[in-house]
Formats: structure tokens, sequence, C-alpha cells
């Protein structure tokens, strides 16, 4: 495992001109996966994607390495009377795996987040308790574990269990340095 | 002498059926008495129009619901929604909600009236996989219902939601149809 320069990584809204880097990994069944996308199959279907889903949406980032597109961090606030919360996914390209890269993009993401979207009272992250991996990015960026919901929700056909876990406003930052 | 919170209540008298507008003068018992609807969403009706008006037209946009009766008279509400109202992913999903008139309250009637409902639920609707309850974590009475009626406290979403003018932390409790097999 190489040790990334973690400084490298940065966050910013998508570009039309990420879809060969985005191809990368939206394309890959092993980052989709855990995540409610369709695996992108074509260029043409990424170009849309973005243009569509990513650049129009709420709060979407890259994750970017020395500026390169190589996965994403999303927030979708709730409407109404529920936007005191928002839920949280993110994935990085299955070669960046294993290096602390959502861990740093989530931490960077969040007071981000809370800055931006004014009413956000309680940011939430949903995953499969098969996903161990997505369960310790949450718990090193300071997320705290509330439980296991059992046959919470569909997802892709089938109906699964989501362990739940929440970030609120008033939480504080893990203290190490690593969120700077 | 408060011979009424001594009584306690035969629960075969307990029934439920729909609500009907001939009830509104027992819903406004429930739904004018502040202790009530302290961690609901809504306030204490102020006019009988309100009765009314939830009666003809707010009860029957549920999935489901029933007046909580005492010898047919309405003495609460129970009601299910579909979770799939604000997430589709969530359409086997149920969320049950609950009221009952204070003057009733700690006499095993709601924890009664859940039990019959939970299997009314999962016969109503086959395809129910979930029935679920978000309860404030400052109700220790409802939270006491669900344990009792065979629910499993899931865990605590803190400030997951937000009315009259605070954030609330709010338990979450479920039963699934596969744990119906294992009880009463």
């Amino acid at each position: 495992m190489s040790n990334l320069d973690l400084s490298k990584i940065s966050l910013r809204p998508f570009k039309l001109s990420d879809v060969d880097d985005f191809l990368l990994w939206a394309g890959d069944d092993q980052v989709t996966q855990n995540l409610r996308w369709k695996t992108c199959g074509s260029r043409e279907e990424a170009l849309a994607f973005i243009r569509d889903v990513c650049i129009p949406h709420p709060w979407r980032r890259s994750i970017c390495l020395d500026d390169r597109s190589i996965g994403f961090v999303s927030v979708y606030p709730w409407s109404g009377d529920d936007r005191c919360k928002a839920d949280i996914g993110y994935a990085v390209a299955a070669d960046y795996w294993g290096q602390g890269i959502a861990t740093k993009a989530v931490k960077m993401a969040v007071p981000q987040v809370f800055n931006d979207l004014s009413h956000l009272v309680r940011l939430q992250a949903f995953t499969s308790p098969e996903n161990k991996a997505s369960q310790r990015v949450l718990e090193k960026a300071g997320f705290l574990k509330e439980g296991l919901l059992r046959k919470y929700t569909y997802f892709k056909g089938n109906i699964k269990d989501s362990v739940v876990f929440s970030f609120l406003s008033t939480d504080e930052f893990p203290h190490d340095d690593s969120w700077k | 002498m408060e011979r009424d919170r001594e009584e306690s209540v035969d629960l075969a008298q307990i029934s439920l059926r729909p609500l009907q507008l001939s009830d509104v003068d027992d819903l406004m018992v429930w739904t004018t008495d502040e202790k009530v609807p302290k961690f609901c969403t809504w306030e204490p009706y102020s006019s009988k129009d309100q009765g009314i008006d939830f009666i003809q037209n707010k009860a029957c946009e549920f999935l489901w619901s029933r007046a909580i009766c005492l010898h047919d008279r309405a003495i609460g509400f129970i009601l299910m929604t579909s979770c799939s109202a604000t997430d589709q992913s969530r359409e086997k999903s149920v969320e049950l909600g609950y009221v009952l008139g204070s003057k009733y309250w700690s006499k095993g009637i709601m924890t009664y009236v859940v039990k019959q409902v939970k299997k009314v639920a999962f016969r109503e609707f086959p395809h129910l996989e979930r029935l679920e309850a978000l309860v404030d974590a400052e109700n220790v009475g409802s939270q006491r219902v669900l344990e009792k009626a065979g629910f499993h406290r899931e865990g605590v979403l803190r400030k997951y939601l937000f009315f009259k003018g605070k954030s609330r932390d709010m338990v979450i409790f479920s039963v699934l149809s596969t744990d119906l097999n294992h009880q009463d």
C-alpha cells in the first residue's frame, strides 16, 4: 500500500470534462454495488449522468486527486418539515481503496455541508451491515452509530437491513489533524 | 374522589372501528386535552370545526385507521401510513401511530390495541415486511407500550424530527412479518 499524501485530496463540483475519469469508477460494478446508482455503461451515459444528475444536484462534489475525479460525496437534504436532516453518500474508485480517502473526503465535506445547508441539524448515513469498510469511514469521520434497522429498505430489488449513523450540527469533529 | 382513575377497564369492551362524524364530541375530548398531543406534531384543537375536518378530510387519507372504542364510544385513534410516501425505496414498510385520551392511560389499553393492530397489519397488507413506530425519546409511556406489544427497539435517531420549535430525538421500533411467527 503506497502512502498517499492526503493533502492532494480535494472536493469540488463536477464538470463535464470529468467524464473520462468519472467513467473509470462510475463504470465499475465494484464501486457501484453499494450505491443506488446504476453502473455507467458508456461515455455517453457518464456524460448524461454528470450533466443531468451530478451538476444540478443540491450538494454533490467530486473527490479529486490532483484535481482528477476519483469518487464523489453527496448530501441530499429532505424537504419541508424534514429539512433539518440530510443523507450523505460517497464512493471512491476501487484502485484507491484502503488509503483513507473516503474518510478524508467525508471529514472535509461535513463542515462544508453544515455551512451550506442552513436548516441542517442532522446528517445521516445508511450502510449495509456487510459493508464494514464504509462503516469504518463513518466512525473515523466522527459519526455515531445509532442502530440496525431491520428490513428497512429496498436496494436493487432486495429488501435489506440498514445500519444508521448520524453527525449533528452540535457534534464535535474528531480530534486528529487529518480532517483539515 | 378520583374513582375514574382507579377504575380498571375490561379489555373485552375495547373495540376498533372506523371513525365516524358522530364521534366528533368524543374526539374533541382527547384533541383538546393538552397532555395528549404533547409529543405529537399537532397542537390541541380549539374548535369543533377542526374535529369535523379531521374526521371528514384527514382520517381517510391514512393507509389504514380506526377509532379505539370503549363500549363503542371513541376514546382514541390508531393509524398506519405507508413509508413510501416519503421514500420510494420503503414501500414494504408501514409506520404506526396512535393516540389515547389521557383518562385511559396506564390501564393496558394501548398495549392491548397495538398487539391486535400488529396482527391486523400483516394480514391486511400481505406484502408488508416491516411495521415501524417512532416515539419521542422523552415519551417513556409510549415506548413501554411498544416494548410490551412485542416491538424491537432498534436505536435512537438523534434530532430526527423538528416540530413545535424543537429538535426531537426519536426512538425507532419495528416488528417484522417474520417476528410474528415467533410470538403470541
